[in-house]
């Protein structure tokens, strides 16, 4: 099986008939997310996120390579988005299909190419070497709208992450354990993320964050990357039925609000996170039985 | 010692899911299991009247690599042998099992495979057990490594794995018959009957903690080696399932 089970006639009419009265199957406005909530591995930038029944993990990992030759003052940073078949029956694994190369490409534009994490402070030593970022997306439920979900724990994730600190000293490079030096925060220039928005009824309702079935009997979609200060990094309308330009300027208020909101609940997520490490990493050293 | 830590469906769409913890050397899978599916292409030419077992291990953080195909093919031999691949809507179906490793150090390139082969043994097995997928009989794993001194070492951690002068995984069935033997590294004959053992001591443990002061959990009395680690993740989960019917 490579296919989705394809909805049935009665419940795409139920969707759409439900949208025509302002309703939604799940009781959701149309401008409102399902709920979202963020939680954190043991090691720095494992970012576990559930946003209704789609849940996926990141992990962020950091290792010293070469730098590309055209480009000596970089660093690499790559998003790394498999799906296999724990999120979905439909999708084989080790094979891509349509969905991974579309959000591959959603995510490369919001998060990497809007220079989200800044490549150039990845640079250890010019042309020698510099830090490589790798961002592992691992989809363990999928029920629609997997690019919005992935570009929140992505992001999410370059801001939780600590690489080791490294410095360069008589041209060679030192890089010290996490033990050795407190790991340093990735250089994080503005904080985008994508919102999806589906079409129905000849583009009379929009709504945002559909679920598997709404994106199924959906008939087009537009995604609208955007950060906290309202610069848009990227607007597509890949497929499906047109959209009207001034749903586009109007949803792009949608999209801000809706990035706004979730930027303040990553950060309060991970404030509460890092103050919890801060607590523990104290205890143990200032422990009794520890030498003085 | 702390012993490891799973709990079953924990996803929505696959047909069967586990997470598994392995303390030891701190590797967190997840496993899901769908099945019996239809496989796209003709898979089933070579053993029409069975069913085809696929297995995918998925790193943490590296793209897959040899390392992975050769683990693969490991668990695709034990599983095969264990999933009753003739039952009753089976054959020519396929049984998909995915494994993904979401914590834990990344296994490196040319490190030892070894050292997480147990704990994803243990997530296919819950995860197909969560499935209801059809099994001849359960099973566990342990990895042991033998030190400079000859001292054979449980509970090997990754760096403990790296500095061990050979490594062994070995399987047993819930009956004690040995299923799954890897080795690495270099030891004589007497080394390996000692280190198997060990291992069944360890797995027996694992299959029915009744039989060890140490890990008593239920009656010992009775005799039953049906307590044990898989066994009680699987009872704890169907109470929980059942307790509607339980309860009235």
């Amino acid at each position: 099986m490579s296919k989705e089970a394809p909805l049935s006639v009665s419940e795409r009419q139920f969707i759409l008939e439900a949208l025509r009265q302002d309703a939604r199957l799940d009781g959701r406005g149309p401008d409102q997310f399902r709920p979202l909530s963020i939680t954190f591995g043991e090691e720095y930038g494992h970012v576990k996120l559930q946003l209704g029944k789609t849940s996926l993990v990141v992990r962020i990992s950091a290792e010293v390579t070469q730098p590309r030759d055209d480009r000596p003052f970089d660093g690499l940073f790559q998003i790394n988005l498999e799906l296999s078949a724990m999120g979905s029956p439909a999708w084989e694994n080790g094979r891509s299909n349509d969905l991974e190369a579309y959000a591959t490409h959603v995510l490369d534009s919001v998060v990497r190419r809007s220079n989200a994490l800044d490549t150039e402070s990845l640079c250890i030593l010019k042309g020698v070497s510099c830090w490589s970022i790798r961002a592992d997306v691992h989809v363990l439920d999928f029920d629609g709208n997997l690019t919005d979900a992935a570009c929140i724990a992505i992001m999410t994730g370059l801001q939780h992450f600590r690489r080791p600190d490294a410095v360069v000293k008589d041209g060679q490079v030192i890089v010290y354990g996490v033990e050795e030096r407190v790991p340093v925060a990735l250089n994080i220039t503005h904080k985008p993320l994508s919102v999806t928005f589906n079409s129905y009824n000849d583009g009379k309702n929009i709504i945002v964050d559909a679920t598997l079935k709404e994106e199924q009997a959906s008939e087009g979609e537009l995604v609208i990357g955007i950060n906290n200060g309202g610069d848009v990094c990227f607007v597509s309308k890949f497929s499906g039925a047109p959209v009207d330009a001034m749903e586009v300027v109007v949803k792009s208020n949608v999209a801000l609000e809706k990035v706004k909101d979730i930027n303040t609940k990553m950060e309060k997520a991970m404030q509460a996170d890092l103050a919890k490490r801060a607590k523990k990493g104290m205890a143990d050293l200032s422990r009794a039985e520890n030498d003085r | 010692m702390v012993g490891p830590t799973a709990s079953l469906s924990t996803l929505n769409r696959a047909d069967g899911s586990a997470s598994y913890k392995c303390p030891a050397t701190g590797y967190d899978v997840l496993g899901a299991v769908n099945g019996p599916i239809e496989l796209p292409a003709r898979r089933d030419a070579l053993k029409p009247e069975d069913a085809t077992v696929e297995v995918f291990v998925k790193p943490g953080n590296t793209t897959a690599g040899v390392g992975e195909r050769y683990v693969e093919g490991i668990l695709r031999s034990v599983l095969g042998k264990v999933i009753l691949g003739r039952e009753r809507g089976f054959p020519r179906r396929g049984v998909v099992i995915t494994l993904a490793i979401v914590g834990g150090d990344a296994v490196e390139r040319g490190d030892s495979y070894l050292t997480i082969l147990p704990a994803l043994l243990h997530t296919s097995l819950l995860a197909l057990l969560s499935a209801a997928v059809p099994l001849s009989m359960t099973f566990s794993a342990t990895l042991l490594g033998v030190t400079k001194s000859g001292e054979i070492m449980p509970d090997l951690s990754a760096a403990d794995a790296k500095t061990a002068v050979s490594r062994h995984v070995l399987a047993f069935s819930s009956k004690n018959h040995l299923l799954l033997n890897e080795s690495e590294g270099r030891f004589d004959f007497n080394t390996w009957e000692q280190v198997r053992e060990r291992a069944l001591s360890i797995c027996q443990e694992l299959t029915m903690p009744g039989s060890d002061g140490d890990v008593a959990m239920g009656d010992e009395s009775d005799g039953s080696k049906v307590d044990g680690f898989v066994r009680e993740t699987v009872e704890d989960r169907l109470r929980r399932d059942y307790t509607w019917k339980i309860d009235s």
